[in-house]
């Protein structure tokens, strides 16, 4: 304003306008400075703070893989990874009310006590408060809206199947990691690989932000087992009714492809609900049919001839004097439940003599005898890779005692697990061959080892029909349509180092007889009632499960459906 | 200039100050939009606010609202008026700090007693007491301008009053309106042409009070020793600062977008009211934070000018009131912004026109308002107008 020189007012000499400019000024430059120092913070020393900021709430999280399905040889589930929802905490950050604790609790389904102990340790940033719940639950916990309390996403294992594979599957922690049976075995595979991720918290735990993804989570593979479900539930059916019926401790099956040795059932009874968290006791939880080893009694004995039979020592022909049923090696003398003075070979086999037997092994140099054990797979493990499989025993030789090489032939002091017994009847069924067996589908056929040449391995079978013939041990194992070749095994149970009166039932047998597509062995563990005898126990499971599954497989029939027959009077009996 | 050119130039003159009100209208609609940004987690996820992440933002339009009423009544009121009214005001304020320690009447939050229950909401009266403080001392200059030479009828009986107003602050305990209004008395006091040896005298004094003052609180100690060193103790006594630098570090220069921030998540505690500006810087950038300083130091621009136009007119107490209004403001935005970037300690200062506070933002407008009434009437007289 030009005119305002002239106007010089009389007030303006009491306000010095020098001070006014210098608190102007002051106050700019405080402006001033501190853009400078905005500058400084946001331009230069912003990588400092953003890397305190950083470890603020930049965090690292990990992302669970999903594990790999287990499905039988058709492809049906045996074990499945559902998403679940676990509910976690960060103490430190939980601002939850009395009443919102107590709702948490009533949710949870879990001590108020416990709730509040958990949250109230603040010295850690993470605490599980309970882990996979149902989504149901799950939602009912986010609904609470609980500052602090968050959820995080977990698999849970689930078995369809339930009881019925549990211990040939096993199951898994809480961490989805392999703990028992196939789960455990096969854990590399199916096992996957989590995940880390970098992300931005808020202060009471939420996810904000995704940073980036450090790794990412790898699944594992899906594995299909040579398994056959529907196969499992015939087996694990049947064995748990003859189980049940004859007041036994326990028993076993395994059913085996005889050409390529896939285990395509494997159950036990006692079972257990693998879906259930709590687990019962280990005597409910073994795999018997692979880690229990037993004696196996009279179903060695085609084992026993066939060395013979391969030695050239004896044919099916050949007669045996059975002593009458009664025969000394030095003290110990050896006998047969139902005597007989002359029995051939083929008639050995089917009466299960234990003299004739004997006989039949003590033909034999201790070391072929051995030799001839080994290569149809007895003394050492199966190959099957399941956890805890129980190597059979087969003493040392040069150590045996002729009346140990005598008792060997009908079973006794040599100790097998059923899925050894199982497999080393494939010798029986492919002209020799041992086959290796496999808990995995296989999509190529296998070459075993010879253990017998074809001619001893058809021989064998024959003698091994006549055992479910009237006038044999096992007429209840016979299948309509089906020819069945079998040998029955009913053991003295050892206990203390002295043989007492309880008994292991067992029955092994392959069908159809002219080309066998399957193997069943059948153990009952100690039957309580009146029946014991691996023909009257074991052998009607074996047949009830192998006509099913022959039927399941649609195998021609070998024999006219009329081809049961029942002997007159009791079944023949047989101990060893 | 011809007078034809003058007249023209005269006629098409507005009557009241145009920038300063586009100013100050900047200044609240970029606070409106910081303080919901700032506050909608906190406001979400807290009981208190009965979950409902509008609250503050509701609460805060509110009194912005009520700002701008309040103004626009206030500006009817005369210059001379208000002097009449100072002394009185003045006393009024100091009632009110004395009830605001009453219990039962004054409301304690965070450990202070600084706010008065008025069912609805609170009226934080050290607040209305700067604006007091400012008319007060205008008031006081002016009328012992004769003697303003004489250290002792000038100068003590205005550091008798100050005591007392000081004191009252002191037992809420509002350390950041004392320092306020220190300087508001202060600066009049300067601006009136008080004897300059005195100044000097409490360029000395002031800092050893000030010392005095944080070694006899331990709290203020820490205060003063977080904000030296945030890094030194990150979660506990520098916990707020530490989280005020990570924001201003994470804006850089064009902020991580509005909305977007961190910090305001529940890290930074007062994030929608005297850390607002952390929250801007974080989401808004160096942008954000120059746009803020620039609209403060062109209200001081503005403010000065309109004092000093009243001094050439001669009129002392608008002169003094305007300027006062400009310190006033701008000091208190200079140590809140200076608060957070951690250059002052941590004082409990809102930033004026911006920060969430009911009684700050309603107490700006009114001094907006007589500033721009000083203004108008220094137009109607230089045109020759009545007032």
């Amino acid at each position: 304003m030009n005119c305002a020189g002239s106007m010089q007012a009389p007030g303006l000499a009491a306000l010095p306008p020098g001070r006014s400019h210098l608190l102007f000024v002051l106050l700019l430059l405080g402006l001033s400075a501190l853009l400078v120092r905005a500058a400084y913070l946001q331009g230069v020393h912003n990588d400092f703070l953003q890397q305190k900021g950083d470890a603020r709430y930049g965090r690292v999280v990990t992302i669970n893989a999903h594990r790999g399905m287990i499905s039988d040889r058709h492809g049906e589930p045996l074990a499945i990874s559902t998403p679940v929802e676990s509910v976690w905490a960060s103490p430190r950050d939980v601002e939850a009310t009395p009443q919102q604790v107590k709702q948490l609790a009533q949710v949870l389904g879990m001590p108020i006590e416990e709730v509040k102990n958990r949250l109230s340790d603040t010295s850690r940033d993470f605490v599980y408060l309970k882990r996979q719940l149902p989504p149901d639950q799950a939602e009912k916990i986010v609904g609470l809206g609980v500052p602090g309390v968050s959820l995080r996403r977990e698999y849970r294992r689930y078995y369809p199947d339930a009881d019925v594979a549990a211990h040939l599957l096993g199951f898994t922690d809480v961490d989805d990691n392999g703990q028992e049976g196939v789960e455990l075995a096969l854990q590399e595979q199916l096992g996957g690989k989590a995940g880390s991720q970098r992300v931005i918290k808020d202060r009471r735990g939420h996810i904000v932000e995704d940073v980036a993804s450090i790794r990412a989570p790898k699944p594992g593979s899906d594995l299909a087992l040579s398994l056959d479900s529907r196969m499992q539930y015939l087996a694990y059916r049947e064995i748990r009714l003859a189980v049940e019926q004859h007041h036994a401790r326990a028993g076993s099956i395994v059913v085996l492809d005889a050409k390529s040795g896939e285990v395509l059932a494997l159950a036990n009874w006692p079972s257990y609900n693998p879906n259930n968290r709590a687990k019962p006791d280990t005597r409910v939880m073994r795999n018997r049919a692979v880690t229990d080893l037993f004696e196996p009694g009279s179903t060695m004995k085609p084992f026993a001839v066939a060395a013979a039979l391969d030695a050239g020592k004896v044919t099916a022909e050949t007669v045996i004097h059975t002593e009458g049923g009664e025969f000394a090696i030095g003290k110990r003398k050896i006998r047969d439940t139902h005597p007989e003075t002359v029995l051939t070979v083929a008639q050995v086999i089917q009466k299960s003599s234990n003299v004739g037997a004997a006989k039949i092994a003590l033909s034999l140099p201790p070391e072929a005898f051995w030799r001839s054990l080994s290569e149809a797979g007895f003394g050492g493990q199966t190959g099957s890779g399941f956890p805890g499989e129980a190597a059979g025993k087969l003493r040392d030789y040069r150590k045996w005692l002729p009346i140990e090489q005598a008792t060997m032939s009908y079973g006794n002091g040599i100790s097998v697990n059923l899925l050894q017994l199982a497999r080393a009847y494939t010798v029986f069924a492919n002209n020799g061959e041992l086959k290796p067996v496999t808990l995995l589908k296989r999509e190529e056929p296998v070459v075993g080892r010879n253990a017998y040449s074809p001619a001893t391995a058809l021989a064998v079978r024959d003698m091994l029909e006549l055992v479910v013939k009237p006038g044999g041990t096992a007429p209840l194992a016979q299948i309509a349509g089906y020819r069945v070749a079998g040998k029955t095994g009913t053991a003295h149970k050892l206990e203390g180092g002295r043989y007492v009166n309880r008994y292991i039932a067992s029955f092994v047998g392959l069908a159809p007889a002219s080309d066998p597509r399957l193997i069943v062995a059948v153990m009952v563990d100690e039957p309580g009632g009146a029946q014991y005898y691996g023909g009257q126990v074991a052998a009607p499971v074996f047949g009830n499960v192998m006509g099913a599954a022959l039927r399941l497989l649609n195998a021609p029939n070998d024999a006219p459906l009329g081809n049961v027959m029942m002997p007159p009077a009791d079944v023949i009996k047989e101990e060893a | 200039m011809t007078a034809a050119s003058l007249g023209a130039s005269r006629r098409t003159l507005p009557e009241y100050d145009e920038t300063l009100v586009w100013v100050v209208l900047a200044l609240l609609a970029i606070g409106l939009v910081m303080v919901y940004s700032a506050s909608i987690a906190t406001a979400e996820g807290s009981k208190f606010t009965g979950f409902r992440p509008s609250y503050y933002l509701m609460r805060h339009s509110l009194f912005v609202c009520i700002g701008i009423a309040a103004g626009v009544a206030a500006f009817r009121i005369p210059v001379q008026t208000w002097q009449k009214l100072a002394p009185y005001l003045f006393l009024l304020g100091v009632v009110l700090l004395a009830l605001v320690l009453v219990p039962g009447i004054g409301r304690a939050v965070n450990g202070s007693r600084r706010w008065l229950s008025l069912f609805v909401f609170n009226m934080q009266p050290s607040e209305l007491m700067k604006l007091f403080a400012v008319l007060y001392a205008a008031d006081y200059t002016v009328r012992k301008g004769a003697v303003k030479h004489t250290f002792r009828k000038a100068f003590l009986p205005m550091f008798a009053v100050m005591a007392l107003v000081g004191a009252l602050l002191l037992l809420e305990p509002d350390l950041g309106a004392l320092v306020v209004i220190c300087v508001i008395a202060l600066g009049i006091l300067w601006l009136g042409g008080f004897n300059i040896k005195v100044f000097a005298g409490l360029l000395f004094a002031l800092p050893a009070a000030l010392a005095a003052l944080v070694i006899v609180s331990p709290y203020r100690m820490q205060r003063v020793v977080g904000f030296m060193d945030p890094w030194s103790d990150p979660f506990g006594k520098g916990y707020q600062l530490s989280h005020a630098l990570i924001a201003f570090g994470r804006g850089e220069w064009l902020g991580v977008g509005l909305g977007a921030s961190v910090e305001k998540l529940f890290y930074l505690p007062e994030a929608h009211t005297d850390f607002l500006l952390a929250v801007i810087a974080e989401e808004l950038g160096f942008a954000g934070v120059c746009a803020v300083i620039v609209l403060f130091a062109a209200l001081l621009v503005r403010a000065f000018a309109i004092g000093r136009q009243a001094a050439f007119l001669d009129r002392q107490y608008a002169a003094l009131t305007a300027q006062g209004i400009a310190v006033w403001l701008g000091v208190q935005a200079i140590i809140n912004i200076g608060v957070n970037m951690g250059v002052l300690p941590t004082k409990g200062l809102t930033l004026p026109f911006l920060s969430f506070g009911g009684s700050g933002v309603v107490v700006n407008c009114l001094a907006v308002a007589v500033l721009l009434r000083i203004d108008w009437e220094s137009r109607r007289m230089m045109r020759g107008l009545s007032i």
